[in-house]
């Protein structure tokens, strides 16, 4: 039997007829679906690879472009707070500095005029005394030459005179 | 689906298996004179499994469907002595007309022997096929004869390509016919044309958009082979030239081994247990791979450099020769071997319906055959689905490593190497552990 088994076992005998099919078929097989199917498959999947690949890659520019924009406006945020502060500041400054330097002014204004003031006072006072004192002199002259006039007739009342204006001056 | 009418689908599968199988005991399997030299026409009840088993793996001219009735296919004869002769299988009348001298023995076609010139043209009706089995050489030949008009004649088979060796070589005929494994490539083919031409529609139709329907069913086998076959085993530069090579061979292969699996017309056919297919596939695998293989291949295979030159002339080239050979060789073997083993195994387990019912007399043994043989065949078959996508698996893998062996750059031949040989004892060692299981069992 065991003998019958080999050699009736014909499909280990390589048919030359069926190698024949067989080459025949498989390479207009390989050409038709490398022509129908393989190429455009292998094309498309390469496009669809491809497509992919440039959408993450354009989604990963965008959200880093995003973050960009957003660490830019967080940056401008800060700069515009700063400015703010800044000119707050400076502002609180000067209006200090105005008010000082008005206040100063004020103060000089006030000391001049004051100053001034009491210049006009003093001028005014002192031509006011030097013309009391021309008219005092004036009226006093007056006085003693009609005391003189009228009392320095006779001898008794010069006497008289020069001795009262001796007691006076003592 | 529920159970009971699962239950009823397997039974009437069973019954309509146990028919056919029954059938065909009628018409091939009476193969009981092999021992006995005078020569008888008449029909032999001795229920011969091998004789079953190995018809039914084998080739044949036309292609049994049920009962008497065969799908008559195309046949093209060819004898360097008298041209070609073409027809259908149906003119021959299962092996009761001989025409051209050409008689149907067993599903195959055989030639007539130093028959009269009378006889080798017009139709002659065949009285009988007969067989013997002769001793030539110490080596037992079987021997088959025609009976026409009480004058017996030797048949010569066809013209096969073992050299002589297995007990075939050239005769005096070629069949370059469409043969039933001939019919199941090109069912396949179509098959797979149709179904590959709707996905690349698909990338068409759905440009820029997602996969739908088969194109999504399909497009992991694609995505898969080229990630898993391809790239690592070719390498980024030079896949895609091959992946195209890779695809159709897998794919061809598998549905081959798939078509194989179903029992009823139009599958059957052991097309991929046949040596003449898987060596026609693994040369044209080797061939890929040689005929691409680049200077550092080519340098490294015949004068492996910075080894000294006797040990190059005497071990080293012709092992590597010998590798050149043995690598489509290993191909052709292993996925012939897997497939025939898993065909003869569930044959082997349909035939125990008829061992165990004693050839028809025992109709309780049969039954109880056909329940221990349905469950065994259906695990079986379950198995097989399993190897036949291994197989077609490792086939295209082991294609895959050949090329890249040959196309590799000088430069990174170490990691892409050991990578390509580790991932080829992987694929060894699943592909040795089907092949061993079918041997344990057969």
């Amino acid at each position: 039997m065991s003998t019958l088994f080999l050699v009736d076992f014909n499909v280990l005998k390589p048919d030359i007829g069926l190698i024949f099919w067989t080459v025949i078929i498989f390479l207009v097989l390989y050409f038709i679906l490398g022509k129908l199917a393989w190429e455009p498959i292998q094309k498309a999947l390469r496009r669809r690879d491809e497509e992919i690949q440039s959408s993450i890659d354009e989604a990963k520019r965008a959200r880093e472009e995003m973050q960009a924009q957003a660490d830019e406006n967080q940056r401008l945020l800060i700069e515009a707070r700063e400015e703010r502060t800044r000119i707050i500041s400076d502002a609180e400054k000067q209006r200090k500095e105005m008010i000082a330097e008005a206040k100063n002014e004020a103060r000089d204004a006030a000391q001049k005029v004051a100053s001034d003031a009491r210049r006009d006072i003093d001028n005014m006072r002192k031509a006011a005394m030097v013309d009391l004192k021309k008219e005092v002199g004036t009226m006093a002259i007056e006085i003693a030459e009609k005391i003189l006039q009228k009392d320095l007739k006779s001898d008794a009342n010069q006497e008289a005179f020069v001795r009262e204006l001796v007691r006076d001056l003592n | 689906m529920t159970s009971s009418a699962r239950l009823f689908f397997l039974l009437l599968f069973s019954f309509a298996f146990t028919y056919v199988s029954a059938q065909e005991v009628d018409d091939h399997g009476s193969v009981a004179d092999h021992h006995s030299p005078e020569m008888e026409c008449g029909s032999h009840d001795e229920y011969d499994p091998a004789g079953v088993i190995l018809h039914h793996i084998a080739d044949a001219n036309e292609f049994h469907v049920i009962g008497d009735f065969s799908v008559p296919l195309p046949v093209f004869l060819y004898a360097p002595e008298a041209g070609l002769t073409a027809g259908f299988s149906n003119m021959f009348h299962h092996g009761e007309v001989a025409v051209d001298g050409y008689v149907m023995n067993h599903g195959r076609i055989n030639r007539l022997v130093d028959a009269p010139a009378g006889l080798m043209e017009g139709d002659h009706e065949v009285e009988c096929i007969a067989h013997t089995s002769t001793e030539v050489d110490g080596k037992t030949r079987d021997m088959y004869y025609a009976l026409i008009g009480g004058e017996r004649y030797l048949l010569d088979a066809p013209s096969v390509g073992d050299g002589g060796l297995l007990g075939g070589g050239i005769t005096s005929f070629y069949d370059f016919s469409i043969t039933k494994n001939v019919f199941t490539m090109i069912l396949a083919s179509l098959l797979l044309i149709f179904l590959w031409r709707a996905v690349a529609n698909g990338y068409k139709k759905n440009e820029g958009k997602a996969p739908s329907g088969i194109q999504s069913l399909m497009e992991p086998f694609f995505v898969f082979l080229r990630d898993e076959i391809s790239i690592p085993m070719i390498g980024e530069k030079h896949y895609e030239r091959f992946q195209p090579f890779i695809m159709t061979i897998f794919f061809f292969v598998l549905f081959c081994n798939l078509l194989g699996l179903i029992p009823i017309f139009p599958g059957s056919s052991n097309v991929t247990g046949n040596l003449a297919v898987t060596m026609a596939l693994a040369v044209i695998s080797a061939f890929v791979a040689y005929f691409h293989g680049n200077r550092h291949y080519w340098e490294h295979t015949l004068w492996m450099p910075g080894v000294p030159p006797l040990i190059k002339i005497f071990i080293l080239t012709p092992v590597e020769i010998l590798g050149l050979v043995i690598k489509p060789f290993s191909l052709m073997v292993r996925l012939f071997a897997n497939i025939t083993a898993g065909h003869i195994i569930i044959l082997s387990l349909i035939s125990l319906i008829f061992i165990f019912g004693n050839n028809g007399e025992s109709v309780l043994g049969a039954g109880a055959g056909a329940i221990v043989s349905v469950a065994f065949t259906l695990f079986m078959n379950c198995i097989e689905l399993l190897v036949a996508f291994v197989q077609a698996f490792i086939f295209a893998i082991l294609s895959a490593s050949y090329i890249g062996a040959a196309v590799e750059d000088a430069h990174h031949h170490d990691e892409a190497g050991h990578h390509g040989e580790e991932k080829v004892a992987e694929g060894g060692v699943m592909g040795g552990a089907v092949t061993g299981m079918h041997t344990a069992a057969d």
